[in-house]
């Protein structure tokens, strides 16, 4: 069995951290926690400064750190989001939109560095591993989630680290039970 | 009888980066159907002649520099129009600036995020807050009446990525979570918010065909109609349906209006 690998997860918190302890990797990976500021506020009560700590600031950690993973000779990078990016959500309009960015830079690197043999991908995780409030955001899907019991995306995250992963790029996995389909 | 139509006689719209390109497209179809457009443009050089083609044709436009970089340049162009004009009705955001082609590796935050960041991303948001409390009111008026609306011009590159200009997309794709987020937030005050991901023949990919002309060859071969979009009979028309009645019960979505080139939602 591959043992976790040092500096393989970065990131704060506890969701990297429990990442951390379980995701494993066969060859040089990077598994990104994006440092997302959940906060609830209504748009038109958002400040300049709240732009530049939930939209600015995180956008520029998540591309330093990619920047980083592909210096650093990783062969395979993959960065954990929440569904809300995908989904939307009610007063939370700043973090969503770096979710979703940050999803789509996935893609963008993905092409780019594809040449290189290097694969980008993403994990979306339900709203509530970030910390987030659906009663707020609202429901992330018109249907209830398909799977029973607790997710744990670590297994998930382990395969896109490994070779047989390795013309899988690109590629957001929903890894959420079957909420957000 | 139907009060739903085509007709904006009597709304007043902003559409921020209407100096050329698919913002004047846009600018022009909602003059053409009776709004009263302000062209919110970075430069007077380029908005006033819009403005001014616009009032020829027998429409009501008068132009406002507005930079969107700025957050109080924002304020003070929406805070205007509604002194001039007694009300707000639809916004439409479409002013970028900043795509410059780059390996993401190398990418400088300043020469290759930046601008992108604060045109898509910051502005979006910052649109959103000065225009919310009159977007409200216009969906207070009787039905045909008024309506808010907000209209951000995105990507397919939103959605698809970018290898050329990797961090465009991610700027673009802010766009659409943007839109579905106030989706949610607003819907409750009436208001629609929506994207348009267009492809379109704008100054910036006529002067990109000039200079390379296999990429207008590829652009149309890959496109199941065949051309590249008109800036006013095709996007502005998009924009017109998003801004009118007709689109009353759509919010949080995006309409690709590339002429079937991105099938991918």
């Amino acid at each position: 069995m591959t043992e976790p690998m040092t500096g393989l997860v970065v990131g704060e918190g506890s969701l990297a951290d429990a990442l951390r302890a379980r995701v494993t990797a066969s060859a040089p990976a990077r598994v990104i926690v994006p440092p997302l500021v959940i906060e609830r506020r209504r748009v038109v009560d958002l400040t300049d400064d709240d732009i530049d700590r939930v939209w600015e600031r995180p956008m520029r950690t998540v591309i330093a750190e990619l920047q980083q993973a592909y210096r650093d000779g990783c062969r395979h990078i993959v960065i954990v989001v929440p569904t809300t990016g995908q989904s939307g959500g009610a007063e939370h309009a700043a973090v969503a939109a770096t979710a979703e960015a940050t999803r789509v830079l996935v893609k963008s690197a993905a092409r780019q560095w594809g040449a290189t043999g290097v694969t980008v991908n993403a994990v979306a995780l339900a709203p509530e591993a970030f910390g987030i409030d659906t009663t707020i955001t609202g429901p992330v899907s018109i249907a209830p989630r398909a799977l029973e019991g607790d997710v744990d995306a670590s297994d998930t995250i382990s395969f896109l680290c490994s070779g047989a992963a390795d013309h899988v790029t690109g590629q957001t996995i929903v890894c959420d039970g079957g909420l957000w389909m | 009888m139907s009060r739903r139509g085509t007709s904006l006689i009597g709304r007043v719209a902003v559409v921020t980066g209407a100096g050329q390109g698919v913002g004047e497209g846009i600018a022009r179809r909602l003059a053409e159907h009776g709004a009263t457009v302000v062209v919110a443009a970075r430069r007077a050089e380029t908005g006033e002649p819009v403005a001014e083609s616009i009032r020829a044709d027998g429409g009501a436009a008068v132009c406002i520099e507005t930079d969107v970089t700025k957050g109080a340049s924002i304020a003070a162009s929406i805070a205007r129009t509604v002194d001039e004009f007694g009300r707000l009705d639809i916004v439409v955001h479409n002013a970028f600036t900043g795509a410059v082609p780059h390996r993401l590796e190398d990418a400088v935050i300043d020469k290759h995020w930046k601008g992108m960041s604060l045109t898509a991303g910051w502005a979006s948001l910052q649109c959103a807050r000065e225009a919310h409390p009159h977007l409200v009111t216009s969906s207070r008026r009787p039905p045909g009446e008024g309506g808010g609306r907000y209209v951000l011009i995105t990507s397919p590159s939103g959605v698809e990525g970018s290898a050329n200009i990797p961090l465009y997309s991610p700027a673009k794709a802010a766009q659409r979570a943007i839109a579905k987020s106030l989706a949610r937030e607003w819907g409750p005050d009436g208001i629609t918010v929506n994207c348009i991901a267009p492809v379109a023949a704008s100054p910036s990919l006529i002067t990109a065909f000039d200079r390379n002309p296999a990429l207008q060859q590829a652009i149309e071969a890959r496109t199941p109609l065949g051309r590249v979009g008109d800036i006013t009979d095709d996007i502005g028309s998009v924009a017109l349906f998003l801004a009118g009645d007709d689109s009353s019960y759509v919010t949080g979505q995006t309409i690709v209006c590339d002429g079937g080139s991105f099938l991918g939602l």
